[in-house]
């Protein structure tokens, strides 16, 4: 069957019938005056006085209605609200109304429960039929219906038009970017600020694009240069570096909330890495944004046509996995719930800008979002498996695919394995040591005479079980632990003949066993006491407990008894056992047997060998197999089901079948099928991808700005909806839109554009002049964007580049960082010179650096870092044990130039760290610090260390301008 | 509310500041000002929030018993349980429900293995596992109806602490710390002592989507005895030879200030120094616990084997309090799957953690009540949930209650000596006066001025809040 998802606004203006039955009766029904009347004296007042303020057509006329659901009127009643119908005439207990007086579903009315006598009132009146004259609409012709249709109008869900670039005016307009931030500049009367110097600009190109510090080198070259094209070649040459990726990967792994490890006992999550190095790879090759995307949501289902095209693909939905759920949630329906709207929340807010994860209760408050658009996407991710269900669930590490060669070699070796393993655990069972612990002896097999439970005389109560094994037959009786003193067990028998005999007694043990419980044995001699201990494991084959020899007479019953007096805890009556070497059911050994004896014997020895050897083959194996490479991703389910709503978020609480599908007020005339084998991630996929789908577009271009210049045109980067924030210019992001799609949605051809023009090339500060004032007051927030945004270095800028200052740095690229085998993420110690993306993203153990400096919370789409300012950022700076050793390696790297002034030292300090040479003033400063002797003694690689600890906690290094 | 965060502070009276120098005027103040006074001073000037109303605690010290503590076995009293001792009854078991939908299911009564005695005027029942802090019944109410949300120690944790099973929303500190700021600047607004890294280890005192002041400052953990602020203290750097470096630090900055033009993100950052500095200076005398009398020391059992973490934690606590950090979670658990009170089997180990804590606990209500603390400080003690009153299979243990439990709280406006909602006979489910987390956490808010109602934050475009749309205000519990 094929689902055709087309313009169904017709369907939306009408509300939907989302109950089953709808109860409301045409014909106007009879009751009887008693009925009435008891209706008017004891419901109606209570429901006016309890119910009306939420539950009535007044309350729903100030948008307060709750539930959905009218009490004040007999059709608001049988219809009932959100959850069912309120009320069954002639079934008290049946409709919601009662329970949720009784505080049992809902608990009405929420400031206390109601007397019992007036619930009992209820009670009655549903029993003889519900009498209600009181007329009026039922909820479903009164609840607000979302008009799709008219939500289009808001901006974001206007299709993208071509925008016409406004005339060129002046110097300022370079670009057509320029051009649009000039009108805006020009209506405001505001001069922007001049374009920054040249050794602003390259620090700014640097940390934007690369998120490095550029050399002193580099920047005297760049100053040097007298092309007209320096800047575009400088550009040019960063956008081709493979630190690109690293700095702008990290930027969507934010946005994709990037982790390896979850909260919930810090489970580790060794494959994450490779979602990283996807991330950085795709920005690199610059892979159009709107395959990117498709490769996010379904890659593992696209075609491809090599191998390292299907291991890519399938990698990029590692992006579907990240979530930190509760794996330990018990009810496991609402985990895989609250995992399909993570995913759709993600979704939303990553890559439409829209609050999706609103609607999983009820239509959306602000946005044309109905709760029918949440269920249609949701229904296409309920159809795959993300977790596998267990006590403590797990995500899925599912085989990533190998070349030919290569599955055949692991196939081989897997094969190869398997059938060692079938051998060996069939040499096993022949030596009888893979056969299972005896966990029923059967009465036959044993020697001796046995009374077991069954056939003993019980006094008192005795519970049968068969709960733990071993045990003797069909199972054993226990005490249930009560009645101490008062219960025995008698175990009576005929012995054949007069003589010794040992007594035995099997336990079926448990650590709540008692530690003491007495056995009397009834001899020839007389009476035996004997103690034994259920708790500890029994000598002989883990079940009997020997009582010792005892004499016995054939004309008189043998007699055991067990008793719980004394006992501490559970007492186990099992079987009794009594063996005499003259009834030994073994016959004795012919020469024949003792031959067969010795055979098999041999036997053992031979089978032990070979079982030896091939344990040992198998461990060989095992070091040099080649392992099948993993991913984390999700799987199609086999079946495909349709969703249903989900009543107010309750997975328990299942409303109509909601068809799958995509938001629609996005959605433009392209139809999508979506197919019956699948579950249409394809599909969700290419509307993503869909030009004609308005917001992906905006949205990126957006983020893209906001990376760029610390704010986006739309500064509410994850909201395009109606609570989030108007675009500064709406022109200008059209325009950018639709050149990122024109240009084959290519990411870093639309940096290129946004930095090559004067906007991004502004100073952040010029010589006050009478401007200042006036830009001040028109525009304090910069939004016109007449001068450049100061930035804070992000975490991993500031780690990366006190690396690239003390000469540590490795830059090496790609790879797994975690140590193989780590179980656990707690207190994971950092020891590494590799740049702060490459550091392992432990939820429970983030870096300390990420931590302070406002890193990515890994668990929260991030589209805005904070820039917070707070003093634990201080005391890293001052005190962490990292820190001081790159201050430590700086000032090592410093003094191992002994030919170097001191002035000369501070210069490189200053242009490696800062970009530029000390102003005289902080030469002085410097120079003081590192020199002048005071009352301490404190050594001069100490001292240099210092002077590097204060450049790094200065305010030019932890900004870029 | 979430432009009072912005507290306008002037521009000038920044530069003055920072070009006062770094160092004089903070250092010669910290050396010599005792905690609070230094707290108040400090608390009028930088970021202390006005209420909705006025509140009656100013802050509050969360105990918390991580793992279930059984309510059965401690102050919920059930006399029947001892006579139905062994015998089976159907229960509605949330674990079974969660797992299988099954409303009920058959289980074997459990009586507790520890002797009840009355304590206090009031004459309420306190089991022999809290002999010392049961002599403080009649300053606490306790509340016996709690029901929460979560089977199983993952959920539940978190949604203790965030009102929130499975998404990540910021804890109960942080709306605090966020509604009321601090009243101390040198010292975080929000401190967790030794939490734990299980069971949502940094969620459980995270600020999520709210501004990172208002996260949680963890010091110590359950491994280790040391009890510290991080990076509070220069591992090779003597103090004068700090202090002169972090002039020098300052020196850079304000020419830097001058060359940049200003601008109050540079110039929050300039000043962040001298808080951390404050810090540095304050705060490691006051996690030494220096200058606290040996009868002091006695009183929370330091020193001693069995006590002198827990004894640790909770002075520091009191001591904190004083200072003026305004949510305080003292945290006695472990980093395990079954954390410190999980006894699933061997209950008789809930009498090694009581141990541990019983007399800590005790002291700190002495301590802060003989010092005028108790009056405006509210202390809260509890667990993630309870357990049940019948035993699991193997018979010797409980398994987790979200269903019924107890919770105690103590001073900041408190009704003391009284007892609030009830359990079934058995003590497993709450069934009269329920007071669901959500109830606990907007009572909570309430007594420290907040309307759990009001105090929202605009996050990806929803208003949030603590209770979600939930709770309520449980105004008996009010002296």
């Amino acid at each position: 069957m094929l689902y055709r998802l087309r313009k169904l606004a017709f369907l939306l203006v009408l509300p939907f019938p989302v109950f089953a039955h709808s109860a409301a009766s045409a014909t106007e029904p009879m009751f009887s005056a008693d009925d009435v009347q008891f209706f008017e004296q004891k419901i109606r007042p209570v429901l006016v006085e309890h119910c009306y303020s939420c539950h009535s057509a007044e309350a729903a006329s100030n948008d307060e209605l709750q539930g959905g659901l009218l009490v004040d009127t007999r059709a608001g009643l049988l219809e009932g609200g959100d959850s069912g119908p309120a009320v069954l005439p002639g079934k008290p207990t049946d409709g919601m109304l009662l329970d949720a007086l009784r505080y049992e579903t809902f608990e009405m009315p929420p400031s206390g429960p109601l007397p019992k006598t007036v619930i009992a009132d209820f009670e009655e009146w549903i029993r003889r039929g519900a009498a209600d004259p009181r007329t009026g609409k039922s909820p479903s012709t009164i609840k607000r219906a979302i008009d799709i249709e008219a939500g289009r109008e808001h901006w974001a869900y206007q299709p993208i038009p071509d925008v016409v670039v406004p005339p060129k005016t002046g110097d300022f307009a370079a670009t057509p970017i320029d051009a649009f931030v000039q009108q805006r500049l020009k209506e405001a009367g505001i001069q922007p600020n001049p374009r920054a110097d040249r050794r602003t600009l390259i620090r700014r190109l640097y940390f934007d694009l690369l998120g490095l510090p550029p050399k002193p080198q580099q920047i005297d070259e760049f100053i040097a240069d007298q092309s007209s094209d320096a800047y575009e070649k400088l550009v040019d040459r960063l956008l081709s570096s493979p630190a690109f990726g690293q700095r702008w990967g990290r930027h969507w792994l934010d946005i994709a909330r990037f982790a390896e490890s979850v909260t919930l006992r810090g489970l580790v999550q060794h494959q994450a890495w490779r979602y990283r190095d996807y991330t950085i790879e795709a920005f690199n090759a610059d892979l159009p944004y709107n395959e990117f995307l498709k490769q996010q949501i379904a890659g593992d289902l696209l075609p491809a046509e090599t191998i390292a095209e299907q291991r890519r693909n399938a990698i990029a939905t590692t992006f579907l996995t990240m979530t930190n759920a509760n794996l330990e949630d018990q009810d496991k329906e609402k985990l895989r719930m609250d995992v399909v709207d993570e995913q759709l929340t993600v979704i939303g807010s990553a890559i439409l800008g829209q609050t999706i994860g609103c609607a999983r209760c009820h239509d959306h408050k602000f946005d044309p979002i109905p709760t029918r658009d949440y269920y249609a996407m949701a229904g296409i991710l309920s159809n795959i498996r993300t977790l596998q269900t267990s006590n403590v669930s797990r995500w899925l590490d599912l085989p990533l695919a190998v070349d030919p060669e290569q599955q055949t070699q692991i196939d081989q070796f897997a094969q190869k394995t398997k059938s060692l393993e079938t051998e060996i655990a069939s040499l096993k069972t022949q030596l009888g040591q893979a056969a299972p612990k005896p966990v029923v002896a059967s009465i036959e097999s044993l020697p001796g005479i046995i009374v077991d439970d069954e056939d003993a005389t019980f006094v008192g109560e005795w519970q049968h079980s068969t709960f733990s094994k071993p045990f003797v037959g069909r199972g054993y009786h226990h005490d249930q632990n009560t009645a101490r003193g008062e219960k025995f067990a008698i175990y009576k028998t005929q012995l054949p003949m007069s003589g010794i005999y040992e007594v035995r007694v099997s336990v079926s043990i448990g650590s709540n066993r008692s530690t003491h419980v007495p056995i009397t044995i009834h001899a020839a001699d007389g009476k035996h006491e004997k103690i034994i201990n259920q708790q500890v494991k029994p000598p002989i084959d883990e079940l009997f407990h020997s009582l010792g020899k005892y004499e016995f007479r054939a004309d008189e019953p043998a007699t055991v008894t067990i008793s719980n007096a004394g006992a501490t805890g559970v007492v186990v009556a099992e079987a009794v056992q009594f063996l005499s070497p003259k009834i030994s059911s073994t016959t004795p050994k012919s020469p024949k047997d003792k031959a067969k004896e010795l055979e098999k014997q041999q036997r053992t020895k031979t089978l032990t060998a070979q079982l030896k050897s091939l344990e040992k083959e198998l461990s060989t194996l095992r070091k040099q197999a080649p392992v099948q490479p993993a991913y984390m991703g999700v799987v199609e389910r086999p079946e495909i089901k349709e969703t249903r709503i989900n009543i107010r978020g309750n997975v328990h609480n299942l409303g109509a079948v909601a068809p799958r599908g995509f938001l629609q007020v996005a959605s433009g005339e392209a139809d999508f099928e979506m197919p019956a084998d699948e579950s249409g991630r394809v599909q969700l996929g290419e509307w993503l991808a869909d030009p004609a789908n308005p917001l992906p577009a905006r949205v990126m271009a957006n983020r893209v700005w906001h990376w760029l210049f610390g704010a986006g045109l739309v500064r509410t980067t994850d909201n395009f909806g109606k609570t989030g924030e108007t675009p500064s210019h709406p022109e200008l992001l059209d325009y950018l839109a639709r050149r990122f799609i024109d240009q084959n949605w290519s990411v870093k051809s639309l940096i290129r554009e946004i930095v090559l023009s004067e906007t991004y090339r502004r100073a952040n500060h010029s010589n006050p002049g009478e401007d200042e004032a006036h830009r001040m007051t028109v525009d304090p927030e910069n939004r016109l964007l007449w001068r450049r945004n100061r930035k804070r270095l992000e975490a991993e800028c500031l780690l990366d580049s006190m690396l690239c200052v003390s000469q540590e740095i490795d830059m090496q690229h790609g790879g797994k960082t975690l140590r193989d085998g780590l179980s656990a993420d707690y207190d994971y110690h950092y020891e590494s010179h590799r740049r702060g993306v490459y550091w392992p993203v432990l939820r429970n153990s983030l870096p300390e650096m990420m931590q302070v400096f406002d890193g990515a919370n890994p668990s929260l789409v991030t589209g805005r870092r904070n820039t917070s300012s707070v003093s634990p950022q201080a005391l890293f700076l001052m005190n962490n044990q990292w820190v001081i050793g790159r201050c430590e390696a700086t000032a090592k790297w410093l003094l191992a130039d002994e030919d170097a002034t001191d002035e000369e030292r501070i210069h490189r300090l200053f242009r490696t760290a800062l970009g530029r040479p000390p102003t005289s003033e902080e030469l002085a400063l410097s120079l003081e610090f590192v020199t002048a002797t005071t009352d301490e003694t404190t050594d001069r690689e100490m001292r240099w260390s210092h002077l590097v600890q204060s450049v790094f906690s200065s305010l030019d290094f932890r900004f870029v301008d | 509310m979430n432009d009072r965060r912005h507290a306008p502070v002037s521009r000038r009276q920044l530069l003055q500041n920072v070009a006062c120098g770094f160092g004089g005027l903070a250092l010669s103040a910290m050396a010599h000002q005792n905690a609070s006074a230094s707290a108040k001073k400090a608390g009028n000037s930088l970021g202390e929030l006005p209420t909705h109303f006025p509140p009656c605690a100013k802050r509050v010290i969360f105990i918390f018993m991580q793992g279930g503590p059984s309510q059965v076995d401690t102050f919920d009293y059930k006399p029947a349980l001892a006579e139905q001792d062994g015998n089976s009854f159907e229960f509605s078991d949330a674990r079974v429900k969660a797992n299988s939908g099954k409303k009920v299911s058959t289980h074997k009564l459990m009586k507790s293995p520890w002797k009840f005695r009355q304590y206090g005027e009031t004459g309420r029942w306190v089991s022999d596992l809290f002999p010392e802090t049961a002599r403080h019944v009649d300053d606490m109410a306790m509340v016996h109806s709690m029901h929460t949300e979560g089977v199983a120690h993952g959920p539940a944790t978190i949604f203790l602490h965030t009102g929130a099973t499975n998404f990540v929303r910021p804890s109960v500190g942080s709306w605090i710390t966020y509604g009321l700021g601090t009243e101390n600047a040198n010292l975080p607004g929000f401190v967790a002592i030794c939490p734990s890294a299980g069971n949502g280890g940094p969620r459980n005192y995270g600020s999520a989507f709210l501004p990172p002041s208002c996260q949680g400052t963890a010091i110590g953990d359950p491994n280790s005895p040391d009890i510290m602020i991080r990076d509070l203290k220069n591992p090779s750097t003597s103090r004068n030879e700090q202090q002169r470096h972090l002039q020098l630090t300052q020196a850079l900055n304000r020419q830097q200030l001058l060359q940049n033009g200003g601008g109050a993100e540079l110039e929050s950052v300039v000043k962040s120094y001298e808080l951390a500095w404050r810090m540095q200076s304050h705060a490691p005398e006051l996690l030494d616990l220096v200058g606290e009398t040996p009868e002091t020391l006695k009183l929370y059992g330091i020193g001693e084997k069995e006590t002198d973490k827990f004894g640790r934690q909770c002075l520091i606590a009191r001591r904190l309090c004083e200072a003026g950090v305004r949510y305080l979670q003292v945290n006695y658990g472990d980093n395990g799957a079954n954390p410190a009170w999980d006894q699933h089997s061997n209950l008789p180990k809930h009498e090694q953690h009581a141990r541990r804590v019983d007399r800590p606990i005790s002291a700190l209500l002495t301590d802060l009540k003989r010092r005028g603390l108790l009056e405006d400080t509210l202390v809260w003690w509890g667990s993630e949930f309870g357990r049940t009153p019948y035993s699991q299979s193997n018979g010797t243990g409980r398994d987790h209650n979200p269903s019924g439990f107890t919770m105690w709280l103590a001073g900041g406006g408190v009704k003391p000596g009284i007892t609030y909602g009830s359990t079934d006979e058995f003590g497993h489910q709450a069934v009269e006066n329920k007071v669901h987390m959500h109830d606990m956490h907007a009572t909570i808010l309430h007594l420290l001025g907040i309307d759990h109602e009001k105090l929202t934050y605009r996050y990806s475009g929803r208003d949030f809040r603590l209770t979600d749309v939930h709770g309520h205000v449980v105004h008996d519990l009010f002296a």
